[in-house]
């Protein structure tokens, strides 16, 4: 970035500050840190923050510490089917904790500065992980802080599933490290399934190791304002990325997801799919891909693909894949969005066929989300997410 | 011993631009540089404008300087606004004919191959900017006998007053952002026509502008009114001379196209690689009304361009067709903007972009789906083609849908020159630079056949000239 002097940029008489300002001319120049001071509580015009209601946020961005109470925690993170993989908890500063996730905006950085020991999984070298690897964490209280940092380590060439569970109410902010090792094949999932009136940040940040398999699911039902952001980048050649996200946003809801994969090495792949539906009065959405191809990252493939199903009036969509390159060295490169209503055709048809309104409505809807569960693949996440998605399109009663 | 120049006396040229040459600079010398109160008096007194006008133009004044720059986009720090030229006054009058232009003038334009166009008849009305004035300008006496207005905004201010005030600043407000309100403040030039109701133009209406003194900026205004079930088709070109510091180009274009009609607007934008084109363009289609920008940005150090369309009323329509060609050291960030405000509105934009040599396109876009929109369907398509390593191709499509009842995709691509289609090309004997240029015309063809005939084959030297040096 040049510096230039202000004076230099002037209209006569006027200082104006934002006249010597470059904007970022790449993804990777947007700002990390570890100070709180270098993010200041966002107003909302913030491009990272101007679709999300952070007036709506309360004091999910105030720099204090977790809510906790005698006896009585502002959350509750049930550690007991994670046991086997369980390390010494790391301070700030402690390798590998802060090398692979440095803030990037307000929520995460009071999430780091506020957590003193952050939990350690570590998955061993050349061990498969059989049974998933589930952590619970359960808010105790609406408007209550609650902070976290997870630091999850998966050895080079092992393999496991890693579900992340989020239940309950608290203003919560949650930082994930992730560091793929070499060969490794791992799984996270993220399950939102907050009381209504939850507010949830989170950072998950993986770095993903020579020719490694990395799948980050983010799977979003509850709560009054989530979001999530998922971001990758590559320790070497050959790292395959899959990020999933299915969400389904109701009457009041707003759910946000992220994402942004740095390209950074030659030949990795990276794809990303998120779907959501919409139902009920001001239901928002919003997605944002980002997609940097660094010059050193030859022969790499991406495409980036969201779909919003929006099923009643008075709900909002927002979809934007950004997608910067910066090498025409690349097997392929593409991103595809699209937002409608239901195909009033297919609804014709089921109903033609004799299939009530309310039965032919919940047949699309499910059609609509097939092919990203078939993708998901994991049993015990699919069932819940069926499940969730059944009682949200029984509750419009529709 | 003969020197190597002078054994190949063609390299001596090689790497000039072609349009790059330059009058001798008499009407310049006079003008102030910089930006004050002082400055926008006296461009509007020079012209004699009515009262509200001048009174318009300060309070842009205000407005620009208030603004801040654009958080977003390129790097635009390299404009210096109290180096700019703001108003340069040919020395000559307006001239009837083009016998009577004067001679380096005339020159510029033969360079240009405006005379060549006129003769040929194939341009209703040549309106050519000469230093920010138009000093020639012509129309075909069938035009005028259907009442079309084709002339240059100053006139048009003058001789239709009534209906410029009502039409100015109505599509794109001087507050719309800092360099719409840099225009309204110091404009000067640009196009003004009205096309009555029913009236179809068969013929492009043309305009040739260019910047012809150092460092000066060129801030034409264009303003286009189509009545109730007209056609006009306005077809803008630009190509500018290489001068030492960087210029600013910054126009404002406002369309208004009225219940049944349809304006197609098409540039091919061709500035010289130390320009700066920052340029609002914007139409408002009223029921069952049709806009189509053909944008072509070829030249230019930066261009920051994102012609729009606002669908105010039902079943109205706005297309978008627009390429981009990024060389050495050029930034070319376009795209469109569609803004669906009625039900049963439909919008289509087709960008396709060509980034070599360390060139970075950038599609920027936004498609806005406001309530009561329904039904409202939307497709974005963009292709991008890089030809080397070192260029740079970015997307960047902002969709916002708030209503349920819509069709929204977008879908891009960036792909590389394929080996299997060069070396095909080269097996019947194609050199590699030929073939390169070959696929790069096809790539861009679905949009080169939107254009008329002479801006296609004007569009396709380009992309050779573009090209050259591209490979080995």
């Amino acid at each position: 970035m040049t510096l230039i002097t202000p004076e230099r940029n002037q209209a006569a008489g006027h200082v104006d500050p934002a006249a010597a300002y470059v904007p970022d001319q790449s993804r990777a120049e947007r700002r990390t840190s570890f100070e709180v001071a270098d993010f200041p509580v966002p107003h909302g015009r913030e491009e990272e923050w101007r679709f999300t209601p952070v007036d709506r946020l309360g004091n999910v961005f105030s720099d204090t510490p977790t809510d906790d109470r005698e006896g009585d925690p502002a959350a509750t993170f049930d550690a007991t089917e994670v046991e086997a993989v369980l390390a010494e908890p790391l301070g700030p500063g402690a390798a590998p904790r802060g090398t692979v996730l440095v803030p990037a905006d307000r929520a995460a950085v009071v999430a780091s500065a506020n957590t003193d020991q952050a939990l350690h999984l570590k998955l061993a070298a050349d061990t498969v992980y059989d049974e998933p690897l589930r952590l619970r964490i359960h808010g105790n209280g609406a408007g209550r802080r609650s902070n976290a940092h997870y630091v999850l380590e998966a050895g080079p060439h092992s393999q496991g599933l890693v579900i992340l569970e989020h239940t309950g109410s608290a203003e919560h902010t949650g930082n994930l490290e992730v560091i793929v090792g070499d060969g490794a094949n791992l799984t996270v999932v993220t399950l939102q399934q907050w009381e209504d009136d939850a507010h949830h940040l989170g950072q998950h940040d993986a770095l993903v190791g020579r020719d490694a398999a990395y799948r980050h699911i983010a799977v979003t039902l509850g709560g009054a304002i989530v979001r999530v952001n998922s971001n990758v980048r590559y320790a070497g050649p050959g790292g395959e990325a899959t990020l999933l996200g299915v969400y389904f946003a109701d009457a009041g809801q707003h759910l946000e997801h992220r994402s942004f994969v740095d390209h950074n090495a030659p030949r990795c792949t990276s794809l990303v799919t998120y779907k959501g539906a919409l139902q009920g009065d001001t239901a928002h959405t919003v997605w944002v891909g980002d997609v940097l191809i660094r010059k050193e990252a030859e022969g790499i493939e991406t495409y980036e693909l969201n779909r919003n199903l929006v099923l009643t009036d008075g709900a909002r969509a927002d979809s934007v894949p950004n997608l910067e390159i910066e090498t025409g060295e690349i097997a392929g490169a593409g991103h595809a969005s699209s937002t409608g209503r239901f195909d009033d055709e297919q609804l014709f048809y089921l109903m033609a066929r004799g299939i009530p309104e309310a039965e032919a409505r919940k047949l699309v809807v499910r059609g609509f989300f097939a092919d990203i569960v078939a993708r998901i693949g994991v049993p015990e996440v699919v069932d819940t997410l069926m499940a969730a998605i059944e009682a949200e399109l029984a509750a419009t009663g529709s | 011993m003969s020197t190597i120049e002078e054994l190949n006396p063609g390299l001596k040229d090689l790497g000039r631009y072609e349009y790059g040459w330059a009058d001798s600079d008499e009407a310049g010398a006079s003008a102030k540089r910089g930006l004050s109160e002082e400055i926008v008096n006296d461009i509007s007194r020079r012209k004699n404008e009515p009262a509200w006008m001048t009174e318009r133009r300060l309070k842009a004044l205000k407005l620009f300087e208030k603004k801040p720059m654009p958080t977003w986009g390129s790097d635009l720090t390299g404009i210096d606004f109290q180096n700019i030229k703001y108003f340069v006054k040919s020395t000559e009058k307006q001239a009837a004919s083009w016998d009577d232009l004067p001679e380096d003038i005339k020159n510029t334009y033969d360079k240009l191959g405006i005379p060549e166009a006129e003769k040929q008849r194939l341009v209703a009305g040549v309106a050519a900017q000469y230093e920010s004035e138009v000093v020639y300008h012509q129309i075909r006496e069938d035009l005028e006998a259907q009442g079309v207005i084709f002339v240059d905004t100053d006139t048009g201010l003058r001789e239709h007053e009534d209906l410029f005030k009502e039409y100015f600043g109505s599509v794109i407000p001087s507050g719309d952002n800092k360099f719409a309100a840099l225009n309204t403040a110091v404009w000067s030039g640009g196009s003004f026509i009205y096309v009555p109701k029913g009236v179809h133009v068969d013929i492009p209406l043309q305009a040739y502008f260019r910047i012809n003194t150092e460092n000066m900026g060129q801030f034409e205004r264009t303003l286009i009114i189509a009545d109730e079930g007209s056609y006009v088709h306005y077809v803008e070109g630009c190509t500018a001379p290489i001068y030492k510091s960087d210029s600013l180009h910054s126009a404002v274009v406002e369309i208004v196209v009225k219940k049944n009609a349809r304006v197609r607007y098409t540039t091919i934008q061709n500035w010289s690689n130390n320009v700066y084109n920052l340029v609002t363009k914007r139409a408002t289609c009223d029921e069952g009304a049709t806009m189509e920008w053909v944008d072509g940005n070829i030249g230019s150090k930066v261009t920051m361009k994102y012609p729009a369309v606002f669908l105010l009323g039902e079943h109205a329509k706005g297309e978008t067709l627009s390429i981009a060609f990024a060389g050495e050291g050029q930034h070319q960030d376009a795209g469109a903007k569609m803004v669906h405000a009625a039900p049963n509105t439909s919008s289509t934009i087709v960008s396709k972009s060509v980034a070599r040599g360390g060139g970075r396109t950038s599609y920027r876009g936004l498609v806005q789906v406001l309530e009561g929109a329904e039904h409202s369907k939307s497709s974005v398509v963009c292709d991008a083609l890089l030809v080397d390593q070192i260029s740079r191709s970015d997307t960047y499509p902002y969709v916002d849908v708030r209503e349920d009842d819509v069709q929204m995709g977008h879908e891009a691509t960036v792909s590389k020159v394929s080996e299997d289609q060069l070396f095909y090309l080269r097996s019947r004997g194609l050199s590699e630079e030929e073939a390169m240029a070959m696929i790069v015309r096809g790539f861009v063809e679905p949009i080169a056949r939107e254009l008329p005939m002479e801006y296609a084959l004007e569009l396709n030297r380009l992309i050779e000239l573009q090209m050259e040096g591209a490979v080995g």
